[in-house]
């Protein structure tokens, strides 16, 4: 079952290093959410991206359960807004690196599912 | 294996990950994704093997230092560990100061025994009678007679108003710190370096590093400040580049206006054609930056001083295509009113 996953088939940590800096410049110039995006420390935040798409691709168990992630985002005061801007992002991420729609959908929905935890709500 | 660990040793169980014994034995480091990727949980190895696997993801200049992520890390030999903030002071004395503008003195201080750092990271100075700290960058290289700073004078400024009173006097000095530093295993990468005030310092550190390392690629570097007398180490710099055929400076003044000096071209010519390899420009720093006729993938980039300039131009030069691997960014932020 392991290399059916979503993670294998998408190609697992290859692609989440292929796509991670296409995301995170996605991000940072999208003047809506950049200032989310920003950090003294650039490396640690992309590190944050790195995570968040092994998330989303389905990748390794081990990632912070949802009350992590509440607390990680309750600071931040999201709008539903600038959620889906980043769920935009990912779609594009994912498009421009030739990902067939069908494998898109399925991350975007993992992705999707921690919506209102990253919300606080 | 046995952990060392805030003065504490301990035995790792088997299977156990330096993170879960350092938890086991009460204490605590942050973390958040516990598999490596996140980089919260990151620890510096003062002795021992580090795991290859626990580096895994860390930029070069940090590997070499022996900063390690605990959540992944299972070491195979005895490790010592400390947090990343954590340093012993060395102590040291001042040398010599001298000026090197109305604005910047040129602290020589001596290297203490032990004590070793790279080209371009920075140390926090500190005044022995009451431990007044002030974060200075190295100018100077590894093997150097002394240590080389360039501190900035500052109106009431605690630190810049006694140095040069304080010749002869012992200092301590905490570090080093920071990823501004020389990559010695890539001659033919081309360099760019920009920095404003004395943010010059540790790049000239790493300039200096790169000339005596034999470095093939080009190197270019910027220094901006508001004023001519700003570039402090022009006259210097411009000798440094006699002697260093793949070197190009290029200046940065924004209030030309001022300038008596002879080597200032007209306030409209771009800065490459007027002077070959050295030239001051009108044009700001980061506009000039980022108009480097260079192919940003393959630079790797050095940006030093002001932190608003510092964070603008290195999100600028990534969204330019830069890899982060290889953007070493130093802002140099104040603490409270007092600055480096």
């Amino acid at each position: 079952m392991t290399d059916h996953s979503l993670y294998d088939r998408l190609g697992g940590e290859a692609a989440v290093d292929a796509a991670v800096d296409v995301f995170y410049r996605k991000v940072l110039a999208d003047d809506r959410i950049s200032h989310y995006f920003e950090d003294v420390d650039m490396s640690r935040q992309r590190a944050k991206q790195k995570a968040f798409l092994t998330f989303a691709f389905g990748g390794p168990n081990r990632y912070p359960g949802a009350p992590d992630i509440r607390a990680a985002h309750a600071r931040m005061k999201l709008k539903e807004a600038d959620f889906d801007a980043v769920m935009e992002h990912l779609g594009a991420t994912l498009a421009e690196l030739k990902v067939p729609p069908a494998l898109i959908q399925e991350a975007a929905g993992i992705a999707l599912s921690v919506k209102n935890d990253v919300l606080n709500r | 294996m046995t952990i060392l660990f805030e003065g504490k040793s301990f035995e790792l169980l088997p299977d156990e990950t330096l993170l879960e014994g350092i938890e086991r034995q009460g204490s605590s480091v942050p973390w958040f994704c516990r598999q490596g990727i996140c980089q919260a949980c990151v620890l510096q190895a003062r002795s021992g093997t580090v795991p290859a696997a626990a580096q895994k993801g860390l930029k070069e200049s940090s590997r070499r230092q022996g900063f390690l992520l605990s959540c992944v890390c299972r070491p195979t030999a005895d490790l010592e560990v400390e947090r990343c903030d954590a340093s012993r002071r060395f102590l040291s004395r001042v040398e010599q100061v001298e000026p090197l503008s109305e604005q910047v003195l040129r602290v020589l201080v001596t290297v203490p025994e032990g004590f070793v750092y790279e080209a371009g990271q920075y140390v926090q100075l500190e005044r022995l009678a009451d431990g007044l700290m002030r974060p200075y960058s190295l100018a100077s290289v590894p093997g150097s007679a002394a240590l080389e700073m360039h501190v900035a004078r500052l109106p009431g400024g605690a630190m810049s108003g006694w140095l040069p009173g304080a010749v002869g006097q012992s200092v301590g000095i905490r570090g080093p710190f920071g990823e501004c530093s020389y990559v010695g295993a890539e001659l033919d990468r081309p360099l760019l370096l920009a920095g404003t005030g004395t943010g010059l310092a540790p790049l000239l550190g790493v300039v200096r590093a790169a000339l005596a390392a034999g470095h093939r690629g080009p190197i270019r570097l910027y220094h901006g400040s508001l004023t001519r007398a700003g570039l402090y180490l022009w006259a210097e710099l411009t000798r440094l580049v006699e002697r260093a055929e793949g070197l190009e400076v290029v200046g940065s003044v924004i209030s030309l206006d001022l300038l008596p000096a002879p080597e200032v071209p007209a306030p409209e010519l771009p800065a490459r054609e007027s002077a070959g390899r050295c030239a001051i420009s009108n044009t700001a720093l980061d506009q000039l930056v980022l108009a480097a006729p260079i192919d940003w993938g393959k630079q790797r980039v050095y940006l030093c001083g002001h932190p608003d300039l510092v964070r603008k131009l290195q999100k600028k030069v990534y969204l330019a295509g830069a890899s982060l691997d290889r953007i070493h960014a130093d802002p140099f932020v104040a603490p409270g009113n007092a600055a480096r």
